[in-house]
């Protein structure tokens, strides 16, 4: 991404946390590590999480009152992306940035303040429970299925989401169920009675979960927020984590687009480097437009985030608008990488697959370009009509 | 500076802040601007308008001093920050408001300031800002399109003077200018690129003849125009001698931002809408779909064209990553011509308008408008071209 819009010192800080942030990732989290973990018990490793921890990026977005680092989006996406640059399998947007700032956005004191503290310490990886739809491109963001309602022993959440992630080892879900005819947020520790977490292999060797709510017993202490209040902070959350998958995406792009590259430069046939062929140099420049107008968007979708009065339907237009991009040029750049390695490119011991297989997983992931195309005309539209 | 500053303002009117003003504030007050001054029956003009048709409405932009939203204010210009200056496009498109032979203000007035001296600077940019000079681009040649480093026309030094012979084809509206820049051969003995002068002509000066040629639209928007034993006086070089491949390559800059702003898939895109909410299209999923897509080309190249325009704004040179910029534009705006002759059906090659629920839809003059724009200011294959040498490093 291009930080020119910063004003020089954050933009210096920024350049110094991305270089630490790559020479850590480089070194701390080789490809072979990624590649290691693909399809162990929970895809990921936990003392890899205690390192994040220990750079201080668990807390890195969180306000220093909840004991974080108060840093904004600049920075997180730095982080964000030298991890995604070695394909880390960590849940560090589905923790960090959709669950974190989930409950960030939400008034409940303790709750808040206890569970951000877990996050910081590293301690809590928590997921966000909110997907109903298995399959398609109708996607409610608000719960409809999974029901929040009283009972005489209490509340009581009954239903199932779909495509939680981290799909295994995770300790607790920000779950979005209705209650009368709004949104509600609860807090459920994945160690519930009645909470049932079947996990789903993805293509990078990472799991998503379908997570089922038979009949959990809430309590009021366990409510992050309800109504608008509710219905704000998720739509927020989500908004933000849209922008940094657009992030991650960016990273992989420009991991394959590297590799692509340095392969046409020096893959000699016919006597000469396939590089020198012009159908593959202007398919090649092609890929650098698709991963520059994703830079030249997330620029402007960083400033917003970070910017003090976005209104919140520009916001997720915005959003909309990276997920689109991010994830229709992750495609093309993943399928035509291939295409322009040949028959090495589809070879599972080379890394180039590692970037297919995650850009695949974050495309799919929160809605794909598609969905959110049709998200952005619905947004637009209702801007436009209510103007 | 102080006394120039005042000249202009003198001849401009106010100077005022405009990137003071907040986003809507300023939107609005170009909107009411061109809805209060802008000649409804020249609203979405089919074709390129000449100078004849348009010369009120440049002279009004002038006296208001917005006949240049991008230069400096000290110049004569808005001196708008990159995203005023989207505003600013946006508007125009979104009234329809028709361009002006326009060379003078996003061509060579961006370049004499940059690379001019004083005195060309003093002489050309204020005529330009006043309508008094219309400017046409002199590049292209019968045999130097692509190629246009092995251009022939040549322009020879005697006493005080350049005497030039030669052929510039492609030259758009070269019968409404006053005023050439051209590139001409200053030097046979070296490499192609090394040998080239930029050159300014008055179109008054003996031995230039203007030929127009009529295009598929059935418009005469380009020309051909011939040099015999034209002299100019050396005071009409602009950068050095044979410094002229250099800063052509500057000028391609400028006008693969110009060429690569959002102004005319923006255009196009409103043509679409209209047109669909005509045919009720609407409601078909499918239309949305892919005019939902072509909506976020056109907002993300927005996205891409603030970059570089910021990048200008710097101060910085602009690398030869810009071609992307123009590569995008013009396709974009291709894609866009096509889905409205797409979604017009059986009526996709009426000439003029159609009429459907008494709405009236031009539906070929953006099909024809998006020919040229993957061909001109170098085309789209030359671009790809030198974004694999330059950018991705992939050498031939």
């Amino acid at each position: 991404m291009n930080s020119d819009y910063l004003d020089t010192e954050r933009q210096d800080n920024i350049r110094m946390l991305a270089e630490s942030a790559q020479t850590f990732a480089t070194k701390a989290s080789p490809l072979t590590r990624a590649r290691g973990l693909r399809g162990s018990a929970s895809g990921f490793d936990r003392s890899f999480w205690d390192k994040l921890a220990e750079q201080g990026w668990t807390g890195l977005l969180i306000p220093e009152a909840f004991a974080g680092y108060g840093q904004g989006f600049g920075e997180m996406a730095a982080v964000v992306s030298a991890l995604a640059t070695q394909v880390v399998p960590e849940p560090v947007v589905p923790a960090l940035v959709f669950a974190s700032r989930a409950i960030e956005h939400t008034g409940n004191g303790d709750l808040q303040q206890q569970l951000l503290a877990s996050i910081v310490a590293g301690e809590l990886i928590p997921g966000v429970a909110w997907q109903e739809e298995l399959a398609g491109l109708q996607v409610n963001l608000l719960a409809s299925a999974v029901v929040a309602a009283p009972t005489n022993s209490g509340i009581q959440l009954t239903g199932e989401k779909h495509h939680v992630r981290p799909g295994a080892d995770c300790d607790g879900f920000i779950v979005t169920a209705k209650q009368g005819n709004g949104l509600s947020l609860w807090w459920v520790p994945a160690n519930a009675t009645g909470v049932k977490v079947q996990s789903v292999a993805l293509a990078d060797g990472t799991s998503e979960a379908s997570v089922r709510f038979d009949g959990v017993m809430l309590d009021n202490s366990q409510c992050l927020a309800q109504g608008d209040a509710a219905t704000v902070a998720f739509t927020r959350a989500y908004d933000e984590a849209l922008v940094m998958t657009g992030v991650e995406l960016l990273a992989l792009q420009q991991a394959m687009l590297n590799m692509t590259l340095e392969y046409l430069r020096t893959r000699v046939q016919f006597g000469k480097p396939i590089g020198s062929f012009q159908a593959l140099q202007h398919r090649a420049v092609d890929l650098l437009i698709q991963q520059e107008l994703t830079s030249s968007v997330l620029s402007q979708a960083l400033v917003m985030l970070d910017g003090a009065d976005s209104n919140a339907f520009e916001r997720s237009a915005m959003a909309s608008r990276v997920k689109a991009r991010a994830s229709d040029a992750g495609l093309l750049l993943a399928r035509e990488s291939i295409q322009l390695h040949g028959a090495i490119g589809f070879t599972d011991e080379y890394d180039l697959g590692l970037y297919v297989q995650r850009a695949l997983v974050l495309s799919a992931w929160l809605g794909n370009a598609q969905m959110h195309r049709r998200r952005y005309a619905n947004l637009t539209q209702m801007n436009t009509a209510s103007v | 500076m102080t006394t120039k500053n005042q000249t202009i303002s003198q001849s401009t009117g106010q100077t005022t802040d405009w990137n003071a003003l907040d986003t809507e504030a300023f939107r609005q007050t170009v909107r009411t601007f061109f809805e209060q001054n802008y000649p409804a029956e020249m609203r979405y003009p089919k074709t390129r308008l000449r100078w004849a048709e348009i010369k009120d409405w440049y002279m009004t932009l002038s006296k208001k001093g917005w006949i240049a939203p991008s230069w400096p204010q000290v110049h004569g210009g808005m001196g708008l920050s990159p995203e005023k200056l989207i505003v600013f496009i946006e508007e125009q498109e979104r009234w329809g408001v028709g361009r002006a032979p326009d060379m003078g203000i996003t061509m060579i007035g961006p370049l004499l300031i940059q690379y001019g001296s004083e005195e060309q600077r003093q002489k050309y940019l204020p005529k330009i800002i006043q309508g008094e000079n219309i400017w046409c681009q002199g590049y292209s040649e019968p045999n130097a399109g692509s190629d246009l480093a092995s251009l022939r026309t040549d322009a020879v030094e005697d006493g005080d003077d350049f005497i030039i012979n030669g052929q510039k084809t492609w030259t758009t509206l070269a019968q409404d200018a006053t005023h050439i820049f051209l590139l001409a051969r200053t030097d046979k003995t070296v490499k192609k690129q090394e040998g080239i002068s930029f050159l300014l002509a008055d179109f008054t000066t003996p031995g230039i003849t203007v030929r127009p040629i009529r295009n598929i639209a059935g418009h005469e928007e380009f020309c051909e125009v011939f040099f015999e034993n034209v002299r100019v006086p050396k005071a009409n070089l602009v950068g050095g001698l044979n410094q002229g491949w250099g800063i052509a390559k500057a000028l391609l800059g400028f006008e693969r931002i110009f060429l690569g702003s959002p102004k005319q898939s923006q255009y196009a895109l409103s043509r679409v809408e209209e047109a669909a909410h005509a045919l009720g299209l609407f409601g078909d999923q499918g239309f949305v779909d892919r005019y939902t897509q072509l909506q976020l080309d056109v907002a993300d190249l927005s996205a891409l064209y603030v970059r570089f325009v910021e990048q200008v704004k710097r101060g910085e040179k602009l690398g030869p990553d810009v071609s992307m910029l123009k590569v995008w534009a013009a396709e974009t705006f291709s894609r866009l011509a096509n889905l409205l002759v797409e979604i017009t059906g059986g009526s996709g090659a009426v000439a003029g308008d159609i009429e459907v629920n008494g709405k009236k839809i031009d539906v070929l003059t953006s099909f024809y408008n998006a020919r040229p724009a993957t061909i001109y200011g170098g085309s789209s294959e030359i671009q790809r071209n030198i974004l694999a040498a330059s950018v991705l490093q992939l050498r031939s």
